[in-house]
C-alpha cells in the first residue's frame, strides 16, 4: 500500500521530494539525488519530460527507485500520449510496483527542445484522473473489464497563484471529482498568499502539498517571476538572496526553504520540495524547518 | 472560410518540368479574400511565372463572381467549356485555392495533373478585409455551447476542455505571451454572462473518430448524413 497515501491519512505533516530524469541513459546522478532523500522523504516525484525536454521517461526511473527500496510518484502529462497509451503506461506502472500517481497536463512542446512535436492532449489532466480511476475500478476508459485492476493513489496539481483563481479552483474540485486524492501545488514563495487560497479551498477534504521550489539565486527568481505562472517571488526575498554572497547562498536557500516551510506548515497538509538538483540540500531544509 | 497563403514563388518554380504547359486557376471567394488566389493574384502568378520561363500560358478564376472553386459543376463548366480549349491543351493546373479545390480542378478535368500553389492554413471567420483568424478546428463536435461561445479546442493551444492549465501568465498563453489564454477568454465572458456554473460540469473525452478524416456529408430530401469513422449520424431538417 502507498506509504504516501498512509502517511497523509495518518494526518502527519508529509514532505515529498523531487528529481528530474535526464537527457540519456546515465541515471546514477539522478538515483544519487533520490539516494539523499532517502527516510528524509516519504516519497520522491518523477518528472515526466520536464519542460517538454525530451528524456529517459518518468516510469523507467521510478521503477529504479522502487527496487531501490525508495517511494515514487510517478508525473505522468497528457502531452505526449493518447488515451491508449495513457491506460497502457499506468497499467505498466503499476505492474513495475508504481502506486502513486501526479497527472498533469504538461507543459506544451513548443516550449521544449522538440517544438516540432504533435501535441496530443487526447485527455486533459481531469479526464486522465478520472480514466485513472476507472482503471482503480476494473475497467478501462471504454468500459472493458480488466484482468487483475490497479489501485493507484491519485494526485493532482494546483497552482495557488494562478488567474482567474476562480476557474483554477472549479477545475481543482473536477479533480477531486474525478479521483484526485492529494495535491501538490506549485512553488509557494507568498504565505500570506497561500493562507487567503487555502481558505478559498476550505471544505474541500483533500491533503494540499504547498509546492517548495528551493531558491538558488536572485536571477532565478526573476527569472520565474518573468516567465512561470502563478510563481511570484517577493522583491525582499530576492533582495535577501541577491545580498547573500555566492558561497552562502545554499546556506541562504537552505534557509529561505525552512523559514516558508514553517510558515505554510499550519496551513496544509504536507510540503513538495523541488530541490531541483540541489537535491542534497532537502536533509538540511527538513532539518531547519524541524519537520525531523 | 478556408485560409489560404501562397506557397513562395520558388518553391512552385521549381515543380514544373521543362515544356510543362501551366493553367493558372484562381477561387474567387475564400482564396480571393486571402488575396491568395482572386483575379489580380492569379493574372499576378502566370506573369511572375512566365518571368521565371514557365510556360504558364492561361490562367482563369472561375465566375460568376464570388463563386467558390470547390463547387465543382461551376468549376467543371468553366474549365470544360468556357476556357475548353485551354483545359485540353494544358499539361497541368496550378491551383490558388485551398486543398478542396485542388481536388476540384482534378475532377473538373478528367484527373489532370495539379500542383497546389497555396498552404491552406485554418477555418476562420474574416473579422475585416485585412484580417482573418480562426474560432473553430472543424472537430465534427461542437462544445461551445458550454463555454460561452467561445471554442476552448481552437483558443487553448492544449485543446483542454475542463478548464486552464496552470502555464498562462497575466491572462496570456504558455506558448506565446502575445496570445490571450483561451480559457482566460471564457472565464471572462461566462462572467460577463453570468453563466461560470456552466464549466463546473465535468466534460467527456472528444470522440476523436468524429474528426477522422476523410469525412462527408450527403444530403437528402428533409435530412443530411455525415460520415466519418463515428458512423453515419442522420439529423432531420424538419419535424
Amino acid at each position: 500500500m502507498s506509504k504516501l497515501k498512509q502517511a497523509l491519512d495518518s494526518g502527519k505533516f508529509v514532505v515529498t521530494g523531487e528529481i528530474g530524469p535526464p537527457k540519456g541513459v546515465n541515471i546514477a546522478k539522478c538515483l544519487e539525488d533520490a539516494e539523499s532523500l532517502r527516510d528524509r522523504v516519504v516519497a520522491v516525484n518523477v518528472t515526466d519530460l520536464q519542460s517538454a525536454v525530451m528524456r529517459i521517461g518518468s516510469m523507467a526511473v521510478c521503477a529504479r527507485l522502487v527496487q531501490r527500496g525508495l517511494e515514487p510518484v510517478y508525473q505522468l502529462t497528457c502531452r505526449d500520449r493518447n488515451r491508449l497509451a495513457l491506460q497502457s503506461d499506468l497499467l505498466s506502472a503499476w505492474a513495475l510496483g508504481i502506486e502513486n500517481v501526479l497527472c498533469l497536463t504538461g507543459d506544451h512542446p513548443n516550449l521544449g527542445d522538440h517544438a516540432e512535436a504533435k501535441p496530443v492532449y487526447d485527455l486533459d489532466s481531469v479526464q486522465l484522473l478520472q480514466a485513472a480511476s476507472t482503471l482503480n475500478g476494473g475497467h478501462d476508459m471504454a468500459g472493458h473489464e480488466l484482468e487483475g485492476n490497479p489501485d493507484f493513489f491519485l494526485g493532482g496539481v494546483v497552482t495557488p497563484g494562478a488567474e482567474p483563481q476562480e476557474l483554477h479552483i472549479i477545475k481543482m474540485r473536477k479533480k477531486v471529482a474525478a479521483g484526485a486524492r492529494f495535491f501538490q501545488s506549485q512553488a509557494v514563495y507568498e504565505p500570506e498568499k497561500f493562507e487567503q487560497f487555502m481558505n478559498r479551498i476550505q471544505g474541500l477534504e483533500v491533503p494540499v502539498m504547498a509546492g517548495i521550489v528551493v531558491l538558488k539565486s536572485a536571477a532565478m527568481a526573476r527569472y520565474m517571476n518573468a516567465n512561470v505562472a502563478g510563481i511570484s517571488v517577493p522583491e525582499s526575498l530576492i533582495e535577501e538572496m541577491a545580498a547573500t554572497p555566492k558561497e552562502e547562498r545554499r546556506q541562504k536557500a537552505v534557509e529561505i526553504s525552512a523559514r516558508l516551510i514553517r510558515q505554510v506548515k499550519p496551513l496544509c497538509q504536507g510540503v513538495h520540495i523541488m530541490p531541483l538538483g540541489w537535491d542534497d540540500l532537502v536533509p538540511e531544509i527538513i532539518k531547519e524547518a524541524e519537520l525531523d | 472560410m478556408h485560409a489560404t497563403i501562397q506557397k513562395p514563388i520558388e518553391e512552385i518554380a521549381g515543380w514544373f518540368r521543362s515544356g510543362e504547359k501551366v493553367f493558372v486557376v484562381g477561387c474567387d471567394n475564400c482564396a480571393a479574400k486571402c488575396r491568395s488566389g482572386g483575379i489580380p493574384e492569379t493574372e499576378e502568378m502566370a506573369k511572375r511565372l512566365k518571368k521565371r520561363g514557365v510556360n504558364a500560358f492561361a490562367w482563369c478564376v472561375p465566375q460568376p463572381k464570388g463563386t467558390s472553386l470547390c463547387k465543382l459543376s461551376n468549376t467543371k463548366k468553366v474549365l470544360q467549356e468556357e476556357y475548353g480549349e485551354q483545359t485540353k491543351e494544358a499539361d497541368s493546373f496550378l491551383v490558388l485555392s485551398c486543398g478542396q479545390g485542388i481536388h476540384t480542378v482534378m475532377d473538373a478535368t478528367e484527373g489532370k495533373v495539379v500542383h497546389p500553389g497555396c498552404d491552406t492554413i485554418f477555418g476562420g471567420e474574416t473579422v475585416s478585409d485585412d484580417f482573418i483568424t480562426e474560432y473553430c478546428s472543424l472537430c465534427g463536435e461542437c462544445v461551445v455551447e458550454y463555454t460561452g461561445g467561445l471554442c476552448p479546442v481552437t483558443l487553448c493551444a492544449k485543446s483542454l476542455l475542463n478548464g486552464p492549465c496552470g502555464g498562462a501568465k497575466d491572462g496570456k498563453c504558455e506558448v506565446d505571451r502575445t496570445r490571450d489564454c483561451g480559457w482566460q477568454l471564457i472565464y471572462d465572458r461566462l462572467k460577463s454572462l453570468g453563466r461560470l456554473d456552466q464549466v463546473k460540469e465535468y466534460k467527456e473525452p472528444k470522440r476523436n473518430s468524429r474528426w477522422s478524416r476523410p469525412r462527408s456529408l450527403a444530403l437528402a430530401e428533409g435530412s443530411t448524413t455525415f460520415r466519418s469513422l463515428a458512423g453515419e449520424h442522420t439529423v432531420a431538417s424538419t419535424d
